[in-house]
């Protein structure tokens, strides 16, 4: 793979990932009535929408594209596709900025989905205190995935090396079958 | 003929509108990704079908949530249910143009296939063996996602699928499509290659 055709596609990842996450955002900060969240799901939003611009122009210039115009447009469809995905999330986030406070039948409704969020604080005996996320295996054990950390007054966005302590708030989300068992990690019911 | 038929109103409930039109949309992105990666015209096909559902669900919300709309502080707050319903919409729609792309003879591949090597959440194709731990368990009984991290999204057998599975008994040649972290794809992989005590497994 040539080193310009690997940018395009670390680039596509990295819109993947983001616009993903700015959906999974974007429903908690409706689930808590989160400011901050929604606030956040902004600031990706205009950073997908310049990586996306770039995005747009490797794909175009790229010489190690196979000569056909299919595979050029599928690449630029392909970078639509998590472009769309975050201006989604980004309308879901307005609603919490405009307020009034929103409705209850969106927070019952992510409540109840299959792909839920989920909120647990992390207890003095759970086996999650001190260890590194990477460690703590979250979504290996529960298919949850950790979207972002309330420590203190503010919010920490997670990285594999960021380190877990107690009286930290999970937010977190997946399928709703592995919700029990994350909560009961947090709480500290699971020991190794 | 007309493809588009008249969306005739039904009462139902706004919530449960919400919470199908959330899981169908979020669903599709995966199946879609399935689909351009095990290159599958059928489960594009499926992507489209539920395209459609999603289409008539946004409908019916909107007619719900205006019929119990009884002055402006309801229509204030229902308005940002519509917009969170719309943006659903949306997402179902990006799936729907990824599957399309599949369907119209798959350009992008070989390059979602590179991108997914660097992608935490993993998209997994897995064929039931004979003598596999798995058959004749469902996918509720089984309980993989509290057990290994992993979510089988779709199911096919012989040429029918099935989107998320929970009450059929597997059987040998069934195809799995489930999403997950590359280690509870590969203990899955485990499971629907041979007899493996599932609750070692852990």
């Amino acid at each position: 793979m040539s080193d310009e055709y690997h940018r395009i596609v670390q680039s596509f990842v990295e819109l993947k990932n983001t616009s993903e996450l700015m959906m999974d955002l974007a429903y908690s900060s409706l689930l808590l009535n989160s400011r901050e969240l929604a606030e956040e799901v902004l600031r990706l939003e205009d950073r997908v929408d310049v990586i996306h611009h770039d995005f747009q122009l490797m794909v175009l210039s790229c010489s190690a594209i196979e000569q056909e115009p299919e595979a050029r447009l599928g690449l630029i469809e392909a970078g639509e596709v998590t472009e769309r995905i975050a201006d989604a999330a980004a309308e879901i986030a307005k609603v919490i900025l405009r307020g009034p406070e929103p409705h209850a039948v969106l927070g019952q409704a992510i409540r109840e989905a299959e792909q839920t969020v989920v909120k647990a604080t992390i207890s003095e005996k759970s086996i999650l205190v001190g260890q590194r996320l990477k460690e703590a295996k979250i979504p290996e054990n529960t298919g949850m995935w950790i979207l972002a950390i309330l420590r203190g007054q503010g919010w920490v966005r997670p990285s594999k090396e960021t380190t877990l302590q107690a009286g930290d708030t999970l937010i977190a989300s997946g399928y709703a079958d592995g919700e029990e068992y994350f909560r009961k990690m947090a709480k500290g019911r699971v020991r190794k | 003929m007309n493809r588009f038929e008249r969306i005739e109103y039904e009462p139902i409930s706004v919530r449960e509108a919400l919470v199908q039109m959330k899981d169908l949309s979020e669903l599709m992105i995966d199946l879609a990704y399935s689909s351009a990666l095990f290159d599958s015209k059928g489960l594009a096909q499926e992507v489209m079908e539920i395209g459609e559902r999603v289409d008539r669900l946004a409908y019916l919300l909107d007619m719900n949530a205006m019929v119990a709309t009884r002055g402006p502080r309801d229509a204030e707050s229902l308005a940002g249910v519509m917009r969170v319903a719309s943006a659903a919409e949306t997402v179902s729609n990006a799936a729907l143009s990824l599957a399309g792309m599949v369907l119209r003879g798959n350009a992008v591949r070989s390059f979602v296939e590179e991108a997914f090597a660097d992608i935490e959440q993993k998209l997994a194709r897995i064929e039931v063996k004979h003598g596999s731990t798995l058959i004749g368990n469902t996918i509720s009984e089984l309980g993989l996602t509290s057990r290994i991290g992993a979510n089988v999204i779709a199911l096919r057998r012989n040429r029918d699928w099935t989107i998320k599975p929970r009450d059929q008994a597997l059987l040998p040649g069934d195809v799995l499509i489930a999403r997950g972290t590359a280690t509870g794809l590969e203990k899955l992989r485990d499971f629907a290659e041979a007899e493996v005590d599932i609750g070692s497994m852990k």
